[in-house]
Formats: structure tokens, sequence, C-alpha cells
């Protein structure tokens, strides 16, 4: 009976003495580890996007509250500020949207007159060689200079060609612009 | 249907479990010099991977997730992954003393076979509901029930073969075990 | 001075994964470059001389049923805190390991050295075996990395290496390769001992 007490007092006391050290270490890296991901997973994206700005748009990003979902939670959207002499003169962030496979993460960069200075494919799970392509150069530099009227598609009235063969991927992409570009009204309040 | 049938596949013989994602690879050599020792192994894994699987996501999805305690996943997989071995090997014993005389040498051993805690965490990552955990699970397991037949049939004919000496026993097991990836490497591109 | 041999008995004696064949997954799945293997050698020595520490700290604390419960609960943490500093600050190498980095904690090695060693020997011997282990390991997976991504890629630690014409054998980089690269890796090493017999 001892035995058994000093067992499970044993356990217990290690799995506590885990569990207090573990939640310290996680509250304790927290800000480093939002940063870290931010830094390689955002970075390379708000860079290709954002051009002659003199601060650290990671550190001074925003969060804003951009609408609800279906199920009435808040959305929630990191804003990256590109300063220059301390005057905000573009902003970059991000929107989702469905393409053939998977959901797309577009980032965009917006001035303050609400025209894309540029946008670039975050995540995405296209074919490879087909809508894959979306990354490409090519495809995204087509966005610079248009804005909520004229990021479509060239059949629809906008200025935007869709990738042979990649339908879909590029409906995909459009849409994610769409979306962010919606928003842009409420961001452009809140940073400008 | 297609979707679960595609599932199998890929689990077994595109992406197998050993031989494509090099998971469980100290039991895969450690038992496989045998028939009958590999397919005790590979039965025994099937069973506890699948139960696994299924029990680390109810936990991940109903404790851990509503807790804000994702950081805790790997303490806590190995935790219930250790127990339930325990159990397993105390119900056999009790209930089913044939199929524990075939299976129960290999149960402790499972606990540290990094396919079982692996597959459970591929689960979550890749975002799995319940049905597709259950059937990933378990085509796995089945996977590395047929690398390790495979293997141990190659095995069992080492002695009549003329191995130079240099390479004799694990060198030699481990160039077979390189000769074998190499031919599932031919499956890749069956399933998308 | 056994201080000293406890350290050095995993750089040569029983270097992991080459004499004691043990810890495969990470050895063969991480390896496709230098610096991976450098990666998950540090990570895994960071919970090995940690978890080595405590276990020997906990030695005669710890209920004999229970022990294994409790290593595993010791490990697991420090993997777990290994996790999340990887995260905080070298996310690129979180990422390249992905989920091999959570299972160090079925990594034999560790739970080896908890049970063979530091459950019966004082702290500092165990911090020195923790220590050579680790670093053995390290080295193992740095070598093995390094060979797969010259030779499957022509370069080391991402320079460039090989002459300018080489063709790059991606064979060492896929699962065949590692398998067949660590075989050739472990008959030298029979070689080697054989030339060289333990005293």
């Amino acid at each position: 009976m001892r035995d058994l007490i000093k067992m499970v007092v044993v356990l217990a006391v290690i799995c506590t003495t885990s569990g207090v050290v573990l939640s310290y270490v996680n509250t304790a890296t927290e800000a480093p580890r939002e940063y870290q991901y931010i830094k390689f997973v955002q970075e390379p994206s708000m860079k290709a996007v954002l051009s002659d700005y003199d601060n650290d748009p990671i550190k001074e990003r925003i969060k804003l509250v951009v609408g609800e979902n279906e199920e009435g939670n808040p959305i929630e959207t990191v804003v990256f500020p590109a300063k220059k002499g301390g005057k905000t003169h573009a902003v970059a962030y991000s929107a989702t949207a469905k393409g053939y496979h998977d959901l797309i993460e577009v980032m965009v960069g917006v001035d303050p007159d609400g025209t894309l200075t540029g946008i670039s494919i975050m995540t995405h799970t296209e074919t490879p060689g087909l809508g894959a392509r979306i990354e490409e150069p090519e495809f995204t530099d087509q966005f610079q200079g248009l804005d909520v009227d004229t990021a479509k598609l060239s059949d629809e009235g906008g200025q935007v060609d869709a990738l042979s063969g990649a339908t879909f991927s590029t409906a995909g992409v459009i849409a994610a612009v769409g979306s962010a570009l919606e928003q842009f009204p409420q961001i452009k309040k809140e940073t400008f | 249907m297609s979707e679960y049938l595609l599932l199998i596949v890929s689990a077994i013989l595109v992406s197998n479990i050993v031989l494509a994602r090099y998971l469980g690879n100290c039991p895969f050599l450690g038992v496989s010099q045998k028939m009958d020792t590999a397919v005790g192994m590979g039965m025994a894994v099937i069973f506890v991977v699948t139960l696994a699987g299924m029990i680390t996501w109810v936990v991940q999805y109903a404790i851990l997730n509503p807790l804000g305690l994702e950081y805790l996943r790997t303490i806590a997989f190995i935790l219930v992954i250790a127990s339930l071995v325990q159990l397993v090997e105390m119900f056999l014993q009790k209930s089913i003393p044939a199929l524990y005389k075939a299976l129960g040498i290999f149960l402790p051993l499972i606990t540290t076979n990094c396919a079982v805690l692996g597959i459970a965490i591929i689960n979550i990552q890749e975002e799995y509901d319940f049905m597709h955990t259950v059937v990933f699970s378990f085509a796995s397991g089945v996977g590395f029930t047929l690398a390790m037949v495979l293997l141990a049939s190659l095995r069992e004919r080492f002695p009549t073969a003329r191995i130079p000496t240099t390479f004799a026993g694990m060198p030699i097991a481990m160039i077979t075990v390189g000769l074998l990836a190499l031919a599932f490497l031919g499956f890749t591109g069956l399933v998308d | 001075m056994s201080v000293v041999k406890e350290f050095t008995k995993g750089l040569w004696q029983e270097l992991p994964p080459f004499r004691l064949v043990l810890g495969l997954c990470p050895t063969l799945a991480v390896t496709t470059m230098a610096k991976n293997g450098l990666g998950m050698g540090l990570a895994t020595t960071f919970v090995l001389i940690n978890s080595n520490v405590i276990v020997s700290v906990l030695r005669k604390i710890i209920p004999g049923k229970v022990r294994i419960a409790s290593y595993i609960v010791v490990i697991a943490s420090f993997v777990v805190m290994a996790e999340l500093l990887l995260q905080a600050y070298w996310y690129p190498m979180y990422e390249e390991l992905g989920i091999f980095v959570p299972l160090i904690v079925v990594n034999c090695i560790i739970l080896g050295r908890a049970e063979a060693f530091a459950s019966k020997n004082p702290i500092v011997h165990s911090l020195a075996d923790g220590l050579g282990i680790g670093l053995g390991f390290t080295i193992s997976l740095t070598i093995l990395g390094g060979i797969r991504e010259i030779l499957g890629t022509g370069e080391f630690f991402s320079m460039a290496v090989m002459w300018p014409s080489y063709e790059p054998f991606s064979f060492m980089v896929k699962a065949p390769g590692a398998f067949v690269c660590l075989g050739f890796l472990l008959g030298l090493m029979n070689i080697i001992s054989r030339r060289r017999p333990a005293h």
C-alpha cells in the first residue's frame, strides 16, 4: 500500500512539475515564436509586395478585426504598414480563397488610393506545372496597379489574363485579391 | 469511397510508412530476421496503430484544442500510447490468451516504435477527420507489415548467400532495405 | 578520470548510430543535408543531456515499477521544450525537421541511456555520458548528411563543392539512398573496428 501511494505521488509530482515548467516555457516563447513565424512565412511575401520603406513592418504590425465568420467569431487580419519618414505609404495583408485543390493564401500590398502595389502567393497546393504557375511573376505582376474594379478576369471587364489550363487556380487568386480589396476601406481608416 | 481507396493505396505503396516516410525503422530492422516474428510484429503494429490513431485524434480534438494546450501534444500522445499498450497487453493476457501468445512479446516494443506516434501526429497535421484517421492509420499499419514481410522473406535467405564478411549483419540488411525502397519509389505518381 | 571515459565512449566505443544501431528514423530521415543532420543532432543532444541529468537526480526517488513511465514523462517534457525553443529561435530548422522533432521522444537512444546509465550513475557522470553520446550522434548525423548532400546535390552546407560538370546523384537524397549510404557506412565501420580492435 505504501509503495502504491509512493508511486502515485512520484508520478503526479513529476507530471505537475513538467506541466508547470512547460506552461512557463510556452508563455515565455510566445512572442519570439510569433515573430519567427511571421518572419519566415510571411516576410518573403511581404517584401515582394512592399517597397521603399525604412521601418520594420513586422514589429509595427497591427491586428485588426475585419468582420465575422459564419459562427459569429471575429476574423482577424494582421496588417504590415510600410513607412518612410514615419508616414505610412502602403500596407500589406493577406486573404484566402478556394483554388482548384485547396485554399490559396495571397499577400497583397495596397497604397492609400486602394491600388495594388503587388501581390504574392503565400501558400497553395495547386497542381505543379498547371495551377502552380500562379506563383510565377508573369502572372502576379499583372496585378500591379490594379484596383477593386480592374482586378478581375479580362473576360469579366477586368485586366487579368487567366493562365491557360488553370482556370480555377486563377479564379482562386482573383477571389482572394478581391476579398482583400473589399476589406481595404476599413483597414484604411485604421492605418493611414 | 474512391477517396478512401486512394488514401489506402497511397499509405501502403506510394508513401510507405517505413520505406518512404522513414518511420518505425528500429523494429523494422530489429525483428525482421524471421518470417513469423515479422508477421507477429506487423499484426501488433496494425492493431495498436489503429487504436492509437483513433484515441489520439479524440484527445487532440476533445481535450487539447478546447483547452488551448496544443503545445503539449507530444507529451499527451506518448502517454496515451504507452498506457494503451499496457492496457492492450493486460486485456489480451486475460481475455484472448491465444492472441496474447502470438503478439505479447512485441507489444512492449511498440511504445518506442516511432511509427505509432508518427502516424498519430500525421493524422493531426494533415487535418484528417475521424474516418480518414481510422483508414489512414490502419492502411499505414498494413504498409508497415507489408514492408516487414518483404524484408523478412529476403533476410531469411541471407544464411545461404555469400555475403562479404564486411557487410554481414546490419550493413547488408540496410542495403537490402535500400533496394526495396528503390522498388517502392516506382509507385511514385500512382496516386496524385 | 572516469568522467572523461564516460564522455569519450560516446565518440567511439558506443558511437550511435554506427556502433549502437539505434535511433535510425531521424538518422535516415533528416540527413538529406549536413545542416539538417547537425540540427537534429543538437536537438537530440539537448534532450539527452537534460533527461540524463534529471533521471540521475531522481534515480533514488523514482520507484522501480513506474520508472519507465517517469522517464517517458521527463523525456517528453524536454522534447516539448525543444519544439518550443526551435520554433522561437530557429524556425527554418523547425520546418526542415518537421515531424521528427516530436519524434525525438521515441528515439531509443534517449530512453536507452536513461534506463541503462543515468538511473544507476551520479549526476556528473550522467551529464558526461549524455554529452558524449549526444555529440557522437550529432557528428555521425552531420557526416551522413554531408555525404548525402555532396553526392546528391554537389553541395556541402549549401555551398558548391564539386566540379562544375558534376552531375548530382539525386538517388542519394531520396529514401533508398539513405538506407544504402548508411549500409555502406556501417560496412566501413566494420572494417575500421576490425583493424583497431576494441581494448
